[in-house]
Parts: structure tokens; C-alpha cells; sequence
């Protein structure tokens, strides 16, 4: 290779996957759910630095009474303490972890699954097509959560639970999308120009089909975020997540298990509840922004 | 010439575009004689569409009538209430749309479409809107049985006389069609056009015919009007303006068409070009950019409107030389050299 | 005739996606760890009734055939013994249904004649400060969970302003002859006004948005500009025109709701202790009683295809164009 093949060099591969994937930052909604991503997202890194206690553990006042059911403030527990004496704030700060991790792992799963299944239902069509789509029906024929439910019946509580559910079932409406797409893609000139020079099936799929529909699938994926979190919620409410992890809906359990309600405990069972609001709406926030550069008729 | 029936006088249309406007309508100025047909003729964006709009008054939400006077026997059309102008919609001017597939709701009957006008409209009863439905159906030439079927359910010629029965059903005195034909392959525009004009000689209402195609005008119309870019560049009987045009774009527009006939009157040449943005047009005549013709004062004064004989106007600056011009421009050479 | 066959072949298309589903579910209950008796077979049954239920889905048989005797004993209605209730599993999930059905339906249809208006409303107001406020919160609203939508409204209209009482569907010792009596008491009203409240803010988003969006779309067709063109009053065209054919997708997702509802229904009949069909599924997992939840399951299960058959069904019907193309 000649030297002067080093000077024109190409941007990193991070600066073009943020190019292909064409973030919406001049949607104001979308800039502020990206925003929104972020707190949460330092929240979950720092969490050991930012949270005053271990959200597990039981806390006394310096009588050596149990603390709790302490009011916001009190005993300096910013947000009071829960029945059992946790740490409301800490347990607050700890969730934002485990949401982070199951939603983004399920939104990457959901959006994986969905993608491949578009990109090869779509492109090579026939019975594979049919078989696929088949599959989508009987998918879309399960009742989600109550899958969930049966599924985390027969294996050990665990938050992946949710993920493994999600990755099985709801990859079919990425599916279909990503699906209708290619078929518009392929029917392009491009595509049949690539193909009479003899470059390879992969090869299309890769330089001419992929680059098209990653929008879509980063949309796709945004959504499920959300989705992933609040079914890991409703599961853990339910009783069937793990216990030895806190998260929101673990939380809203314990709260409603220990009476909260009747006691007018806002400050424990709302907080959870508004982190969960906060980082789905940015979910739909980004996915209206995408709305917008991808289907611009749909915006005005 | 019989007396004049709607008579539009400088009439300006503008659109907000951003913060600022565009002029699409820039001060046009044409007659309707009663019982005529009058086409309004020019390529996509010179305003003839935007023109006949403005005559029903229901405009897109960014557009506006910024000046001029519509007098339509008698009323200032543009001056009138927003509840006098309703009054008279569709009860003295009706309008045939371009593509009838859209214009009627697909989720009702032909039949209920017919009596929707013809009952609030027209305050008729029950019965008498009945009887009204099946008399337009005759008319138009459709079977009375099919006023129960759906819009989807015709072919394209037939929706197109659905939308002509339509249009009549109120006795209108004035008739816009916008592009009523453009859709049909050329024999079912033939079909179409006959009628058309039978259906007018019959019930003498005045017709404006809005229309890209220089074939149709040929076809059916009376007079033409000629617009380029929000002006009217030519206009006068149809034969005087087709046979002995005097602004070079009806020249030119006159090579770029077949005739409905279908045989072609020699070599079908296009226009080199585009028409200029009307955010920004040029100053003098609008046409100069694209004209073989133009001169050096045609950059920079706007030509007034000559009457090159009794009743036949080119707003052109060498309209005095139409003939040698008209000569030059049958060549294919003319207009390629331009390029 | 086209018409027919389209239903035909969807209706088939529907019936492969219910066997499939069980077949999943059969597969599940039988891969599970531990001993495949036990999805069936209570331990603490009396010997008698462990053999009964032994020969009933032969149990001792090899997996295949135990799939057709599985099979058969569906396609007669026979879902098995409870494990806690030690009654038909079919019999309890039909006693439950009707009150699931009472909450889905009364919250989806507030949730639709409100969504329908608003979204017709903001349609109208495009542009509008009103609509650039309303449109985030409506996201907010699908943001929620359902059950801590749940859990706040209990804690304010029941626990603290005392209105509402907190769950359930009548009074302790109250009495109704028949399920239509409990449904058209007014008592029975204070009951479902929170559960059916809940539900309904979380579902009056998709209408709300489909019904704006199909709207806006509406407006901008050539028959619309044409009623105006007619001269017929605004009332005309936009009730009889444009909303008269954006509400044709959004009536056909009122169908494709009531199973997304169903879902929805599991953690918020838990919140109010609403004696329905997801609650027992929660029930039944947590107790392992497998019989009652794979029940419970497939009701759900049939509801959510049955529903989505019903909303092309509804497609065909309301939109004049399709079927007769």
C-alpha cells in the first residue's frame, strides 16, 4: 500500500456508527430524552459513590432502634426509609442499575433478533420468508406478560427472566418493520446493480441493506428499553424477580407488601415510580425525534 | 361576443412561505363569456390551479388573495362574506377535480355523496333529490343502478362522470374543472370532453378548464388563456391563440403536444428549461430565460399586454413580429439552439 | 365470495397460531425442571385421584402421546383438577372471565371515547400551545406503569379521601343472585371505578394519537377540500367526512386493545385484588398450582387471537373498500 493511502484516513468506526445511526439531536424532545439517558446512565456507573448506603442493608438510629418507616429528612435519609429500614434514596440510586442493564440488554436482544429476522425474511424471501413470518404470527398470538409470568415459574427468579421473555417474543414487531423495509430497499436499483457485478448475498446484506436499516432498528431498540423496564417492574411487583437485587419494581413490591398505601407513604412508592416514567417517556422522546428524519410527514 | 359573465381583474394569490410570501397569481387579468369554455392553460406551477381555486375560495391553509377583483355577475367574488361566498358555492359554481378517486369519500355511496349536495345543499326533499339522482345518472350516461355502489367500484371514465354529475347537480352557472381529464388514457378523455361540452351547449353554463395539456384546449374550448409563472402571457379564441400564437411560450407550448387526435403536428419539441422560482422571479419578462427571442429589454421591463388584433392579447415585447417569429419557431433548431 | 375466503383463510391462519401457542405451552409445562408429573399431579392428591388424573393424561405414556391425549382433552374443554381449589380448572376460569371482561371492556371503552374526541380535538388545535403541552403528557401517560398508576390512585381516592373502597368487587358477606345483579349494582360501581380508571388512562394514549395522526392525514385529502368546495358546513366535513374515515383504523384497534388490555389487566387485577382472570394467574404461578395457570394462560391466550381475528373482521366490515376489490 502506498503511503499516500494513509492521509485521506477514514473516520473512526465509533464517529460513522454515530453517523449511520443518525441521532436526532435537533428534535428538542429527543435531545432531552438523550439527556435523560445520560443522568440515569452516570447515575448507574457512580451508583457505588453516589448512594449514601448499601440499599440492602438494615439501618439503625444511633438509640440502636430499627430505622425504620423514617420520614424524607429525617435521621438525614434524604428520602426516608422503607419498613425494614433500607435507605429509600440508596435503593432509588441502586435501581437505576438494574433497569439500565435489563433494558438496554433486552432493547440490544429485541432489535438483534428483530434485525436479522427482517434483514433475511425480507432479502431472500420465498420460504424462508414464510416460514419466519409464520413464526412472527404465533409470536404475536403469545400474551406477553403472562408469558413472563409462566416463564419465571419454571426458572430460578432472576432478572434475566425478562430479558430471555423478551429476546423469545418480541422481537416480531421489530421484525415485521425491519422486514417491510428491505423489501423497498431490495426492489432499488442499487441492490440489482450490486447483484448483476457479482458481489456476494453477504455482501449486499452488509454495504447496501444494513447501513439502511440501523435507523430503524436503534428506534425499534429504544422502544423496547422502555418496554423492558416496566415488564421487569410489573414482574418484580408481581413477586417473580430476583430478591437479591433492588430495582424500582422490587420497591414498589416491598412498599405495597408493607402497607405504604394505607401509611400515605408517597415518598417511598412515588420516586420509583417517577424514574421509571422519566427514563421510558425518554425512550418514546428519542423515538419521536427518529420519527421525524425518518418519516418527516408523520411530524407535521 | 356575447356579454361577459365573470371578469377577473389583477388578481394577485399569495402564499406565506417561512416569514415572507410568494406571489403564485401576480396579477392576472381574463373574461368568461356567458355559456363559454375557457381554458386555462400553462405547465405545473404557473398558477392556473391556484387560479381556480381561488375562484371556490377554499384555499391550502398558507394561501391567500392579496389583490385584484373577481366579478362574478355582477359580486366581487374576493370581496364577498365568508357566508355570502358559501351561499354560492356549488349552487352557481361547481367544480370537476382532477382526480374524482380522491375527491370522493371513499367510505360512502355515490348515491349518499349526490344527496348530501343535493339535501343540504340544494334543500331539497327526500323524494325530489331521488328522482334528481337518477335524471343525473341518465345524464352523465350511467346506469341509475349503479348509484348504490361505492366510489372504488368504477373504472376511472365513469368516476370522472360521477364527478360531472356531481358537479351539475345544483344547476351551476359556473363550471372549474381542474385537469378533469388528465387522468384517462386519451380515448376516455375524448368520451369525457364530448360530454362534457354537450352537457354544456345543452344546459348553457360557462366552464373554466384548467389544463396542462394545449390538446385539450385545441378539443374543447372556446378561448384560452395562456399562463406562464404566475402570469398570463397570451390570450384570446381558441383558434387565434392556437393557429396564430404571438408570445413565443404558446409557440413553443404548441410544439411540446400531440394533437388529441393523435396524430402529431410534426416533430413534438420541448421547451429547454424550467419556469423561474416564484420566491424570486426574474424582472422583465418572466419567460426571457427560456425565450429564443428575447432581446435585451426583455431582461429588464415587463411587457405590457398587446392587443395583436381585436380580442387576442401577447404580453410580449416583440409581439408586433409574431408571424416572423411564428415562422422561425416551427423549426426544431430554434428551440434546441437555445440550449 | 372473495370476501368469505379472505375470512376463511384468516380464521385458519389464526387457528395454526392457537395451536402452536398450546403447543409451546405444552412443551413448557413438560421441558420443565424437576418431575413432569408434578405439572399435573398434586402430590397431595389421594392416591384414587392421582391415578384418575394418571389415566386422564397419561402420564405414564411416552411424550408423543401424551401430546394427543393433552390435545384431545382441550379440544374437550378439559383443563384439569386445581391443585389449590380441587375443582375443574375450566370451571374456575369461566367463573372468573366475566369480571376480567367487565374491567377490560368498561375501561377500554372510556379510554376510547375519550381518546377519539381528544385526538380529533388536537388534530384540530394542530399547532396549538394546548397541543404542544398535551402531547408529552399523553407519552407520559404510556410511560406509567400501570400499577403504580394503580397504587396512586388507591393511596389518594381510597386511602386518603376515603372514596373508593380498596379492592375487590363487592362488600364483605354482600350477595348477589346472579353476576348480572353484582354487575348493575351501584355498589358494584364504587368497585370498578378505580381499577377501570387506571386502565383507562393507560389506554386512552393509542386511541388518542391514532385518531390525531389519522386525522391530520384525512384533512389534507382531495374529498375533504371537495365538501368544503361543496360549500357544506364545517360540522359536515370534519364529523361526517374526516373523522368519519380516521376513526376506521382506530375502531379496528379497539380489538387489538382488548388483548393488549388483558396483559395489562394481570398486575392491575393484583393491585385491586380484582377477582379475574390475570390475578389467578399470578395466584396459581406463585402457589405452583400448574393446572389453574396454564388454564389461566390459555383463556388469555385465546382471547388475544380471538381478538386480533376480530379486528380484521371489523376492517372488512366498517371500510367499503376492502372485500369487494
Amino acid at each position: 500500500m502506498r503511503d499516500g493511502a494513509f492521509t485521506t484516513r477514514r473516520p473512526g468506526l465509533v464517529a460513522r456508527l454515530f453517523g449511520t445511526l443518525r441521532l436526532p439531536l435537533n428534535d428538542p424532545f429527543a435531545v432531552c430524552g438523550l439527556l435523560i439517558y445520560g443522568i440515569f446512565l452516570v447515575t448507574a456507573v457512580f451508583a457505588d459513590q453516589i448512594a449514601p448506603y448499601d440499599p440492602t442493608e438494615i439501618l439503625y438510629t444511633p438509640e440502636y432502634d430499627l430505622a425504620a418507616d423514617l420520614l424524607p429528612g429525617e435521621e438525614g435519609h434524604l428520602l426516608g426509609t422503607t419498613s425494614l429500614g433500607r435507605d429509600i434514596f440508596s435503593q432509588i440510586v441502586y435501581g437505576t442499575r438494574s433497569a439500565l442493564l435489563i433494558g438496554i440488554t433486552a432493547a440490544f436482544m429485541v432489535a438483534l433478533i428483530g434485525s436479522v429476522v427482517g434483514l433475511v425474511s425480507g432479502y431472500f424471501g420465498g420460504w424462508v420468508d414464510a416460514v419466519l413470518m409464520r413464526l412472527a404470527d404465533i409470536a404475536f398470538g403469545i400474551p406477553f406478560l403472562p408469558f413472563v409470568i409462566v416463564l419465571a415459574a419454571f426458572l430460578e427468579p432472576s432478572i434475566w427472566n425478562v430479558v430471555l421473555a423478551m429476546a423469545l417474543v418480541l422481537w416480531r414487531d421489530t421484525g415485521r418493520v425491519i422486514r417491510s423495509q428491505v423489501l423497498t430497499l431490495r426492489s432499488r436499483g442499487y441492490v440489482d446493480a450490486a447483484r448483476v457485478s457479482g458481489s456476494s448475498d453477504l455482501k449486499i446484506i452488509l454495504r447496501h441493506i444494513a447501513p439502511n436499516i440501523l435507523p430503524l432498528s436503534f428506534l425499534y431498540g429504544s422502544i423496547a428499553i422502555g418496554w423492558a423496564i416496566l415488564t421487569e417492574a410489573s414482574i418484580s411487583f408481581l413477586g417473580f424477580g430476583d430478591p437479591q437485587s433492588i430495582s424500582w419494581g422490587y420497591m414498589l413490591q416491598d412498599a405495597f407488601a408493607s402497607q405504604a398505601l394505607a401509611k400515605q407513604a408517597y415518598y417511598w412508592f412515588v420516586p420509583p415510580g417517577i424514574c421509571i416514567i422519566l427514563v421510558v417517556s425518554a425512550g418514546f422522546f428519542i423515538t419521536r425525534g427518529y420519527e421525524n428524519l425518518l418519516f418527516p410527514k408523520l411530524g407535521k | 361576443m356575447t356579454e361577459t359573465f365573470l371578469s377577473v381583474r389583477d388578481l394577485k394569490v399569495s402564499y406565506r412561505v417561512g416569514r415572507g410570501s410568494l406571489d403564485a397569481v401576480d396579477g392576472v387579468s381574463f373574461d368568461v363569456p356567458r355559456g363559454s369554455i375557457v381554458g386555462l392553460v400553462g405547465e405545473s406551477g404557473c398558477g392556473k390551479t391556484t387560479v381556480a381555486r381561488a375562484l371556490t375560495r377554499v384555499m391550502a391553509d398558507n394561501a391567500f388573495i392579496s389583490g385584484g377583483r373577481m366579478l362574478f355577475d355582477g359580486r366581487d367574488l374576493a370581496a364577498l362574506s365568508e357566508r355570502d361566498m358559501n351561499a354560492l358555492r356549488w349552487r352557481e359554481i361547481a367544480f370537476i377535480p382532477q382526480s374524482a378517486m380522491n375527491s370522493l369519500d371513499p367510505v360512502y355511496t355515490v348515491e349518499y355523496q349526490l344527496n348530501e349536495v343535493l339535501r343540504l345543499r340544494g334543500g331539497l326533499g327526500r323524494a325530489q333529490a331521488r328522482k334528481r339522482c337518477e335524471e343525473l345518472f341518465e345524464m352523465v350516461g350511467i346506469e341509475v343502478g349503479r348509484l348504490r355502489d361505492y366510489p372504488h367500484q368504477f373504472s376511472g371514465g365513469m368516476r370522472q362522470r360521477v364527478a360531472i354529475a356531481l358537479a351539475l347537480a345544483l344547476n351551476p352557472k359556473l363550471v372549474i374543472a381542474d385537469e378533469p381529464v388528465t387522468a384517462l388514457d386519451v380515448i376516455v378523455q375524448r368520451q369525457i370532453l364530448d360530454q362534457l361540452r354537450d352537457l354544456q351547449r345543452q344546459l348553457g353554463i360557462s366552464v373554466i378548464l384548467v389544463t396542462h395539456d394545449i390538446s385539450v384546449v385545441a378539443y374543447i374550448c372556446d378561448r384560452t388563456v395562456v399562463m406562464y409563472a404566475g402570469h398570463v402571457a397570451e390570450q384570446g379564441t381558441m383558434e387565434a391563440t392556437l393557429t396564430q400564437p404571438s408570445h413565443p411560450y404558446s409557440m413553443g407550448l404548441r410544439n411540446a403536444f400531440p394533437d388529441l387526435q393523435g396524430a402529431a403536428s410534426g416533430v413534438l419539441t420541448p421547451i429547454e428549461g424550467a419556469p423561474p422560482s416564484l420566491a424570486d422571479p426574474p424582472p422583465g419578462c418572466r419567460f426571457a430565460p427560456r425565450c429564443p427571442f428575447s432581446i435585451e429589454v426583455c431582461a429588464s421591463v415587463t411587457p405590457p399586454q398587446v392587443e395583436v388584433e381585436p380580442g387576442h392579447f401577447a404580453a410580449c415585447h416583440r409581439a408586433g413580429e409574431a408571424p416572423a417569429l411564428r415562422e422561425r419557431a416551427r423549426h426544431v433548431s430554434t428551440w434546441m439552439a437555445e440550449a | 365470495m372473495s370476501h368469505l375466503k379472505a375470512a376463511a383463510s384468516r380464521t385458519l391462519q389464526l387457528a395454526l397460531v392457537l395451536w402452536a401457542v398450546v403447543t409451546i405451552l405444552f412443551l413448557m409445562f413438560r421441558l420443565m425442571p424437576g418431575n413432569p408429573l408434578a405439572a399435573y399431579i398434586d402430590p397431595t392428591f389421594t392416591v384414587e385421584q392421582q391415578e384418575a388424573l394418571m389415566a386422564q393424561f397419561g402420564l405414564d405414556r411416552p411424550l408423543w402421546e401424551q401430546y394427543f391425549i393433552y390435545l384431545g382433552n382441550l379440544l374437550q374443554g378439559e383443563l384439569g383438577q386445581s391443585f389449590r381449589y380441587r375443582e375443574p380448572v375450566a370451571e374456575r376460569i369461566l367463573a372468573l372471565l366475566p369480571n376480567t371482561l367487565v374491567l377490560t371492556f368498561s375501561s377500554l371503552i372510556i379510554a376510547y371515547a375519550f381518546g377519539i374526541l381528544a385526538g380529533a380535538y388536537l388534530a384540530w388545535r394542530r399547532g396549538s400551545a394546548v397541543e404542544q403541552a398535551a402531547i408529552p403528557l399523553v407519552l407520559t401517560t404510556r410511560a406509567m406503569p400501570e400499577f403504580w398508576l394503580g397504587m396512586v390512585l388507591l393511596a389518594i381516592f381510597s386511602f386518603w379521601l376515603g372514596w373508593f373502597p380498596a379492592g375487590g368487587t363487592r362488600s364483605a358477606g354482600a350477595e348477589f343472585d346472579s353476576l348480572f345483579a353484582l354487575y348493575t349494582s351501584g355498589e358494584f360501581l364504587t368497585y370498578l371505578a378505580l381499577p377501570a380508571l387506571t386502565l383507562a388512562i393507560y389506554s386512552q394514549g393509542l386511541p388518542l394519537l391514532l385518531m390525531r395522526s389519522n386525522m391530520l392525514d384525512v384533512m389534507k385529502e382531495d374529498f375533504v377540500t371537495m365538501a368544503r368546495i361543496k360549500g357544506l358546513s364545517n360540522w359536515t366535513v370534519v364529523v361526517r367526512h374526516a373523522a368519519r374515515n380516521a376513526l376506521l383504523p382506530v375502531m379496528t384497534s379497539f380489538a387489538i386493545a382488548v388483548g393488549y388490555q388483558l396483559q395489562g389487566n394481570v398486575v392491575v387485577e393484583s393491585v385491586f385484588s380484582w377477582p379475574g382472570l390475570g390475578r389467578e394467574l399470578v395466584n396459581a404461578v406463585s402457589a405452583s398450582d400448574y393446572p389453574l395457570a396454564q388454564g389461566a394462560f390459555l383463556m388469555i391466550a385465546l382471547v388475544v387471537i380471538l381478538m386480533n381475528l376480530v379486528a380484521d373482521m371489523l376492517y372488512t366490515l366498517l371500510d367499503p373498500r376492502v372485500g369487494h376489490a
